[in-house]
């Protein structure tokens, strides 16, 4: 091996890998003519890979990846269906105070009350349409108008003027 | 990133398990490649391949589009790879003892000399991707199994061209000290005694 190799070493696995510039390829060819080290330092590195990558091509070519998609979407489908239900136990656990028992008749109290609250709510008195009372007032007569719109009576009543008050001696 | 892609990884990210199938189509070669690469048995590659696209359901809301699509999709492939490959490990009983001697099984004894040979360096280069360190097994599989560049390697194990190089370095280095009665005869297989062209 020469001096120069082990400075050479690292540009000769860039340029197996395909990844040195055309000046670095240049200096290791030029190199490797006459260097037998490097010569199998690189047909080291092709063994390796052969070895490598030899058996993983192979294996993909036997391979027709025999129920992988369907695997993969029926676990899909049954973490969904698992995440549903588990958030809903996970709500439950984190609200301990519904393992208590004692709460039972305060849930039922509150559901009976807003049962009535809203009957009373819903149940409100219904009042006629609107209906109006004039009052006008002459100095003959008192008149007293009571107009019910939806029955469309209209009532008039007429009072005698008011008598003077008497004044207190 | 194409249209296409852009607009099926959209779809999938709003839970459309039709865009998820296409993301399958297009991928699940490659996904399968890197898990072999780890794994190096069928059906834990399988396992690896089912997993990750699970995974990938789940987690595709959290890619922005920031790094291309198929490096944020082999770092998730190589990551549950090796996380397999550790928990398969411990439970792992190599068929090499202490001194690397191989015994062979029963179903290999039987068969021809060359099957004998090839399950034996199977298992040898089982063993000494085993022994490597994660980044050292990822930089050798998106390379030399994958032939990811070394920029499309940074991105995929989010670190500099500098780190990808020496990790693969090393690794190299060491696999080649883990099987050098193997490499040199693989290497001189292949290319014969003729100069190695680069």
């Amino acid at each position: 091996m020469k001096d120069s190799c082990s400075s050479i070493s690292r540009l000769l696995e860039k340029c197996f890998d395909q990844e040195a510039t055309g000046e670095e390829r240049l200096i290791v060819e030029s190199h490797l003519r006459d260097c037998a080290a490097c010569q199998d330092a690189l047909r080291s590195m092709e063994g390796l890979r052969g070895l490598i990558k030899s058996p993983v091509e192979e294996a993909l070519q036997k391979e027709d990846f025999p129920w992988v998609w369907q695997n993969i979407e029926k676990r899909i489908r049954l973490q969904e269906k698992l995440s549903w239900w588990q958030s809903i136990r996970a709500w439950l656990d984190l609200s301990p105070l519904f393992k208590r028992k004692v709460w039972v008749p305060a849930v039922a109290t509150a559901v009976v009350l807003l049962f009535v609250t809203a009957q009373i709510i819903l149940n409100k008195p219904s009042y006629p349409d609107a209906s109006v009372v004039e009052y006008v007032e002459s100095e003959t007569n008192d008149v007293m108008v009571y107009d019910l719109e939806k029955a469309k009576v209209t009532v008039i009543w007429l009072f005698e003027g008011p008598e003077e008050e008497a004044i207190p001696s | 990133m194409d249209h296409e892609e852009t607009e099926m990884i959209s779809r999938c990210q709003q839970g459309d398990q039709e865009a998820l199938k296409e993301i399958y189509d297009k991928y699940h070669t490659k996904v399968y490649r890197i898990a072999y690469g780890v794994v190096r048995q069928r059906e834990d590659a399988l396992d690896i391949v089912q997993e990750v696209f699970i995974k990938l359901f789940r987690s595709i809301k959290n890619f922005k589009g920031r790094s291309h699509f198929y490096t944020y999709l082999y770092r998730m492939t190589m990551n549950t790879a090796i996380d397999h490959a550790r928990k398969v490990g411990k439970k792992f009983v190599s068929s090499l003892d202490e001194e690397g001697s191989f015994e062979p099984s029963d179903g290999a004894e039987k068969g021809p000399e060359r099957i004998l040979l090839q399950k034996e360096l199977e298992e040898r280069v089982k063993v000494a991707m085993d022994k490597l360190p994660g980044e050292q097994k990822a930089a050798i599989i998106f390379r030399d199994v994958e032939g990811l560049s070394y920029q499309e390697m940074a991105e995929a194990m989010g670190c500099s061209i500098g780190t990808v190089m020496s990790r693969l370095h090393y690794g190299r280095k060491r696999m080649q000290e883990f099987l050098k009665d193997y490499v040199m005869l693989h290497g001189q297989s292949r290319g014969g005694q003729s100069s190695p062209k680069l």
